[in-house]
């Protein structure tokens, strides 16, 4: 049997990188996928690829940072599939400016986008999770949230609030048997370091993590699906690192 | 032995059988180290009888010369060992500061901080020469929390982390992984022994999921440490507690 046999997971930002890995390998191990993304033609390339590998999926475009819009992906997904069991809330920008010369608009979009739509999406899927005593949310930080980011405080503050809110929220959601935890990649091989940094400057990075190398996307997969799982069941309120050593906490 | 090789220290305790039950089913096997050989015997003629491969080495914890001898004996017999789980030791004294006597601090300090240094001693060299291992120690919520006359055990399992992160930077770039588990209160009939009913009851309602961890669930995040899924996790302490606290 599977591990995510009859499992509905919905995944924000899974039309590429670590969003994508993470909904192929619960894909992988039975789970029925909605791919949440702002980009719908890569949405639904990861759906046509689950789907040609015999797996479920459904691809939604969705704003995470609009309340409406969060609205509609639950819905869509209730309509589809009628329940939710498991959120990963992936999605995220990450544009960089020195504090001073930081746009209260960019700002605004940074803290409204990986802060308050990892809130909204939560607490869209809350009142389904309380319905069936069960259900799982995982969010995503960054090793950002412990060391800060250059030219990067907003997507550091934002990174460092999920950690604080998904502590939170296990509280007030473990007397239901639901699990909140969150998963921190170090730095990865998608487009996200890309936008800043050389092709040099990423791979040399490599060399200075204990493990010898930059995370691939598939790395974090094994992590949500085992946070996903019966097996993850007692863990709550956490913050697993897998990022090949890079940061010990 | 064609199989993976697991060594669990403290194998027949009631965290360590289930890991051993776990591991076993995961394909490995499974050389269980324990001081009580009743408890040991048992849990081994268990897995005999379910087909795995299991093996008994009765051992005291801070026997450095024993603990060199069981290891090469292991290694002679298998030829590798994939996996070292360090779950032995436990509180075995609690005093207030004041009355504590420097021969059971040290005692516990010993059978949860040496003893773990000694095994990771007797498998470290193998897991170089063969570039892959994974070592898996044992800290506890009171390292984070401590606790009313544990202050030789909180300190032992904080030490654990902290040992715990300088092996796995030591081991990483031979392709070995070094973590640790930190179980809150688990349902062990050694821990459950301490209070009664109405006490277990309070003490389970005082945590947020309501009730103390199975001792299966504690071997479900060893043998996720374990797998290949956390090929890209060392340093790390995975706190499995119900959100009794968080990392």
């Amino acid at each position: 049997m599977k591990r995510l046999e009859n499992r509905i997971a919905i995944v924000t930002g899974a039309g590429q990188g670590i969003g994508k890995a993470i909904a192929l390998g619960m894909a992988r191990e039975g789970a029925a996928l909605v791919i949440a993304d702002l980009n719908e033609a890569n949405a639904g390339a990861v759906k046509g690829e689950i789907e040609r590998v015999g797996g479920k999926a459904s691809a939604l475009y969705t704003d995470i940072s609009n309340e409406e819009s969060v609205r509609g992906m639950i819905d869509a997904t209730l309509n589809e599939y009628g329940r939710v069991d498991v959120l990963v809330n992936n999605a995220g920008i990450f544009p960089t400016s020195p504090v001073e010369a930081m746009q209260e608009e960019e700002w605004d979009r940074v803290i409204s986008t990986n802060l308050v739509g990892t809130f909204l999406c939560s607490k869209a899927v809350v009142p389904h999770l309380f319905a069936q005593c069960s259900g799982r949310i995982i969010s995503l930080t960054s090793g950002r949230a412990f060391q800060g980011a250059r030219h990067g405080a907003h997507y550091a503050a934002s990174k460092a609030g999920i950690i604080g809110f998904s502590k939170s929220l296990a509280l007030e959601l473990a007397p239901y048997g639901i699990t909140v935890n969150v998963i921190c990649p170090g730095i990865t091989d998608t487009a996200q370091p890309r936008g800043h940094q050389t092709e040099e400057q990423i791979y040399a990075q490599g060399q200075r993590i204990p493990l010898g190398r930059i995370g691939q996307p598939e790395d974090l997969a094994g992590p949500a699906v085992f946070l996903a799982s019966d097996a993850g069941g007692f863990i709550t309120g956490q913050t697993i690192l897998a990022n090949g050593g890079g940061i010990m906490w | 032995m064609e199989a993976k090789v697991a060594v669990v220290n403290g194998g027949a305790g009631g965290i360590g059988r289930a890991v051993v039950r776990r591991l076993a089913g995961a394909g490995y096997g499974i050389f269980i180290l324990d001081k009580n050989q009743q408890a040991g015997r048992e849990i081994l003629d268990q897995l005999r009888k379910q087909g795995c491969q299991a093996e008994y080495r009765a051992t005291e914890l801070t026997n450095a010369p024993q603990l060199r001898n069981v290891f090469a004996e292991i290694l002679t017999a298998t030829g590798h060992i994939d996996l070292l789980v360090n779950l032995a030791g436990g509180t075995l004294h609690r005093h207030p500061i004041q009355e504590f006597p420097l021969s059971e601090w040290r005692e516990v300090i010993d059978v949860n901080l040496k003893a773990t240094f000694l095994c990771c001693q007797g498998v470290c060299r193998p897991m170089r020469e063969r570039r892959s291992g994974v070592i898996i120690n044992t800290s506890s919520n009171f390292a984070i929390t401590g606790g009313t006359g544990r202050t030789a055990y909180a300190a032992s399992k904080a030490a654990i982390i902290a040992f715990t992160k300088s092996l796995a930077t030591e081991m990483a770039p031979h392709g070995v992984r070094v973590n640790a588990i930190a179980p809150g209160l688990t349902a062990t009939t050694r821990v459950m022994s301490r209070y009664d009913e109405p006490e277990w009851r309070e003490l389970g309602r005082s945590i947020p999921m309501g009730r103390a961890a199975e001792p299966s669930e504690i071997a479900e995040a060893v043998a996720f440490l374990a797998s290949e899924e956390a090929g890209y996790i060392t340093g790390q302490t995975l706190h499995v507690n119900g959100g009794m606290i968080f990392n």
